[in-house]
């Protein structure tokens, strides 16, 4: 076995597609529908006005299934992945993606289901939201979820939009959301795009929130706070209780963006922390996988008071167990848009389905045995990582008291004094065969270097890593760090140019 | 503690984790770390099943799966902004590769060419359907994008794009002929900035977007216009007259701002057959592109598209890809111009969008490629035709009429014609139910006596057949 996965074998090089056709060649069989050959060879102005037809045809690639399937396979082996390597992605949560999630919602109805089906033929796939939606108000203690939002970015929005309706109705215009300078960029970015102004607030020493720092920026101007918990340096918010009682005592809202829920999954509730509204990433949290990008889901989840609010359509549940009367015995599951403050439409249809069924699937999977110890075994490896990295980069960890949840972050301390700087410590990481850490994020940190291990990963695995960046501590030379990675398909690649003469596209 | 199957360290690691930490169990871990917060007790989650052993899990989902309409047994003919066509099966296996749908966002480009070259590729398809200069590495839906769109004409019309400024003065005019939930999104987004929408009127006998309504609603001076939204073919499957639309569009400086055009979709297929948007001039384009390699879902996740004129290309929300060299001066791609975006910008970025349709995008490039040039020209036409079949076979039924009489591509909107049917009173909603315990998905009402139905290259003649006799029988029991 070697120590590192490292990278060995060919790489596979591979033209765009668009230079290996020849004409005439596809790589899809079309169908005849069953109409008569003088209605295929018919020409398309005989159906409409010829001014709107198109004379040439789009330039895609004209290549056969074969090519079609080599191109992008050979593609698909330039990437890193967490079927392959170790991806500790700080405030990404990359941990395992069950592969029976994915046999599920290949099933053939579900997937070729069309969303304005009748409600009354589909009242499974509805039942899917109801249940899911019950089991995370059991996880966070809120009351409702709304499903519409299609990524984490998504539901802050939503969550602001609601705010900020709440108060246009009680005919108050607050304009500030509080914003820790350590939050993800898309918190003031969603702020603005809900129409608030976004207000920063220093972090701490002890990188938390001091509730008398707080304080100072209390006015019945602020409307909420936006706040990450565990917060982006992976350290629990321990005022948080404080936090919100400040905050509701001046009729101010407290959002906690979800990104780091995998660090309380099963083992704390949000609502014990006086939270009003959270979004989930289930692209996080629930092992959807991300990707390489998306989609994701970012279900937000309020309080009772903010219930109406929520986005619409919603799945909305009637009858079941209570009533006396006989054709409500069973629940009836409709489409709704009946919320009297609804914040509106986010979407076309209902929701990314598709994502919410396989992070229902991973709760079923793990049932109430086993969720406890996701984020018990996250919050485990992420301290042992700080713990073992801590000596190996001693000075570097800004909050070396006390333990992390889900995630740890350095500075840059240690290895600047041995010539590497952070980029460079990222990029060599790849020639040792691990995705990089999470870089120069959170910015007050210098350097940072941040670290989420998730409860998928092994003390094995651990280990390897941590032994690589002790390697790269003390056996790398500038010549080589400079030069890093060296052993993936392409180096260093040129930034710099690709923005000052941008190609978006094939030149055809 | 137990070895669950996703979790690969043992009890004994688990045990030296706490060793090594100096802790003794979970309890003082959490305690240590969240003070009073409480942990959850088993009550709480009383609300969870017991674990389900992944065959019993399978299980469960199957149940459910052969309790909804069987796509072996049921013929679609609903659109309404999603589209049932054909995968094929080179997509899943391609899609199924772990390196294509485990890794993250590909920030570290070294390790993330194969996303970064499939997303370049994608754009690269895009832009030649659309004939738009730009298009970025995709949005969430065609509504949000649309949304987005609004939003960055609204920044355009600014004379200083940097700074939030009030839009209080400024009016939107949208055809009736969008998408209603497109126009509600792009309320729920553009709402906080004061803009107002207005709405132009479709022409009562064509369904195109009227053009003296326009023209009254430019020259109106409900105030400064920064945009003019359209969809193409329209909701009611109608094809707009783009040419006449930019005409007055671009050509309108009544409020002192020529106003920008959008245009939208909900189905780009038919860019194999009529013109795109770019043919005419539109500035922004932003639409569904779910119809290439995507499964319905049940609605989602879907694909976002969005494109612009190059000159807009730093308004534009959302990631781009670009293509550049490496060290070595050979080919490598990377996300270009993100000083635009969040993780950047923060508070003054073009949107807050992190996460959009990758995935879907990647499926829409191998989709498109299998299509081919010939393929996707064939397919669209296909599409066109099998429409417009249905449509005769359902007039000459007699049971309905037409909605409108304009043009339209594999969708158009019918009525139930009063009288038509026995018991006068049969609803659009009614009649699709009715439908649809027959298995057939008759479309998607838009009234209470009007639908929207299109077809594709999923449906059949027979399935054609089936539908008009089946509606007989619907309609005159």
């Amino acid at each position: 076995m070697p120590k590192f996965p490292g990278i060995k074998g060919i790489f596979l090089d591979e033209d765009p597609l668009i230079e290996q056709g020849s004409k005439g060649l596809r790589g899809i069989g079309i169908p005849d529908c069953g109409l008569k050959k003088s209605d295929l060879k018919k020409d398309e102005s005989e159906y409409i006005d010829a001014k709107y037809i198109r004379k040439s045809p789009p330039e895609l690639p004209e290549v056969s299934e074969p090519t079609v399937v080599r191109h992008f396979t050979r593609l698909s082996s330039w990437n890193m992945c967490v079927d392959t390597v170790f991806y500790p992605l700080g405030s990404c949560t990359m941990k395992y993606n069950p592969k029976i999630n994915e046999k599920i919602a290949a099933l053939e109805n579900i997937k070729n289901l069309h969303p304005l089906t009748p409600a009354r033929l589909i009242q499974p796939a509805l039942k899917i939201i109801d249940d899911f939606n019950n089991i995370l108000c059991a996880l966070t203690g809120l009351a409702e979820f709304g499903f519409a939002p299609q990524a984490g970015a998504a539901g802050e929005f939503a969550g602001l939009k609601i705010i900020k309706k709440y108060f246009d109705l009680k005919g108050e215009n607050r304009k500030k959301i509080l914003v820790p300078d350590s939050s993800h960029g898309t918190n003031p970015a969603s702020s603005v795009l809900a129409g608030f102004v976004p207000v920063e607030i220093k972090t701490g020493k002890a990188g938390t929130l001091d509730a008398e720092e707080l304080k100072k920026f209390i006015s019945k101007d602020v409307a909420g706070i936006m706040i990450t918990n565990p917060n982006t340096f992976g350290i629990f918010e321990k005022d948080i209780k404080k936090i919100a009682e400040i905050m509701h005592k001046n009729g101010s809202f407290v959002y906690m963006d979800g990104a780091n829920f995998n660090a309380f999954l099963g083992s704390a509730r949000v609502s014990d922390m006086g939270i009003d509204l959270i979004q989930l990433n289930l692209h996080k949290t629930f092992s959807t996988p991300h990707g390489g990008g998306g989609p994701g889901s970012g279900a937000l989840g309020v309080v009772e008071s903010l219930r109406e609010f929520l986005p619409v359509p919603y799945v909305k549940k009637f009858g079941g167990g209570v009533s006396a009367d006989k054709n409500f015995k069973r629940p009836v599951y409709e489409l709704s848009e009946d919320k009297k403050n609804s914040i509106g439409r986010m979407t076309p249809f209902l929701c990314n389905f598709a994502v919410v069924l396989r992070a229902y699937a991973y709760l079923l999977s793990l049932g109430r045995e086993n969720i406890g110890s996701v984020s018990e075994i996250a919050v485990l490896n992420a301290n042992y990582v700080k713990k073992k990295l801590g000596k190996i980069l001693s000075g570097s960890d800004p909050f070396e008291e006390g333990f992390c949840m889900h995630e740890c972050v350095f500075s840059d301390k240690a290895i600047e004094e041995s010539g590497v700087s952070t980029i460079e410590l990222a990029k060599l990481l790849i020639d040792y065969g691990f995705h990089p850490p999470t870089v120069y994020f959170p910015k007050n940190i210098h350097g940072a270097i941040m670290i989420e291990p998730t409860e998928t990963e092994s003390v094995r695995t651990l280990d390897n890593f941590i032994k690589a960046v002790k390697e790269i501590k003390f056996k790398t030379k500038k010549s080589k760090a400079v030069k890093s990675p060296q052993k993936t398909k392409v180096g260093r690649v040129n930034e710099v140019l690709a923005n000052k003469q941008p190609i978006f596209k094939y030149l055809v | 503690m137990n070895n669950f199957r996703y979790f690969p360290n043992s009890k004994r690691d688990i045990a030296k984790l706490y060793r090594i930490l100096g802790i003794k169990d979970k309890k003082e871990l959490f305690g240590k770390i969240l003070g009073g917060i409480p942990l959850i007790d088993g009550g709480i989650l009383k609300a969870l099943p017991e674990e389900l052993g992944e065959e019993a899990l399978y299980r469960f989902f199957l149940d459910i799966d052969s309790n909804i309409p069987a796509k072996s047994r049921t013929a679609v003919f609903a659109g309404g902004g999603i589209y049932n066509h054909f995968v094929p099966s080179a997509i899943d296996g391609l899609i199924s590769r772990s390196e294509f749908y485990t890794p993250y966002t590909p920030y570290q480009p070294e390790v993330s060419q194969g996303t970064l070259f499939a997303l370049f590729e994608f754009q690269s398809f895009i832009a030649e359907i659309l004939g738009m200069d730009v298009v970025n590495a995709s949005m969430y839906d065609g509504a949000e994008s649309l949304a987005e769109a609004v939003l960055a004409a609204m920044r355009l019309s600014s004379a200083n794009r940097d700074m939030p400024v009030s839009h209080k003065d400024d009016i939107i005019l949208i055809s009736d002929g969008v998408n209603p939930s497109y126009v509600s999104v792009i309320k729920t987004f553009a709402g906080g900035t004061g803009v107002k929408i207005g709405k132009v009127k479709l022409n009562g006998r064509t369904g195109r977007t009227g053009i003296e309504d326009l023209k009254q609603k430019l020259a109106g001076g409900g105030g400064r216009v920064p945009a003019v939204v359209v969809q193409q073919p329209n909701y009611f499957g109608i094809i707009e007259d783009l040419e006449a639309l930019e005409r007055l569009v671009h050509s309108n400086s009544n409020s002192g701002y020529n106003p920008g055009l959008i245009v939208s979709s909900t189905e780009p297929y038919s860019f194999g057959v009529i013109n795109p948007p770019g043919y005419y001039n539109a500035d922004i384009f932003a639409g569904e592109g779910n119809s290439f390699g995507n499964y319905m879902n049940f609605g989602g996740p879907l694909l976002g598209l969005f494109a612009a004129k190059k000159e807009y290309v730093r308004q534009m929300p959302g990631r781009i890809v670009g293509k550049t060299k490496d060290g070595k001066g050979r080919d490598a791609y990377a996300f270009i111009l993100s000083t635009r975006e969040q993780h950047i910008r923060r508070g003054a970025a073009t949107s807050n969008i992190c996460t959009n349709s990758s995935l879907n995008a990647v499926r829409a490039a191998i989709y498109l490629s299998l299509c081919s040039k010939s393929g996707f020209k064939e397919i669209a036409s296909l599409n066109l035709k099998l429409a417009h079949i249905l449509r005769d076979r359902l007039l000459s039924s007699g049971l309905f009429e037409p909605l409108y009489d304009g043009d339209f591509f594999n969708e158009f909107s019918l009525k139930l014609k009063i009288n038509g049917n026995k018991n006068n009173n049969t609803t659009a909603s009614e009649f699709i139910e009715k439908m649809a315990e027959r298995g057939i998905i008759a479309g998607v009402a838009v009234s209470e006596s009007a639908l929207l139905i299109s077809a594709t290259e999923n449906n059949r003649l027979s399935d054609i057949e089936k539908y008009a006799e089946n509606a007989k029988e619907v309609l005159n029991a």
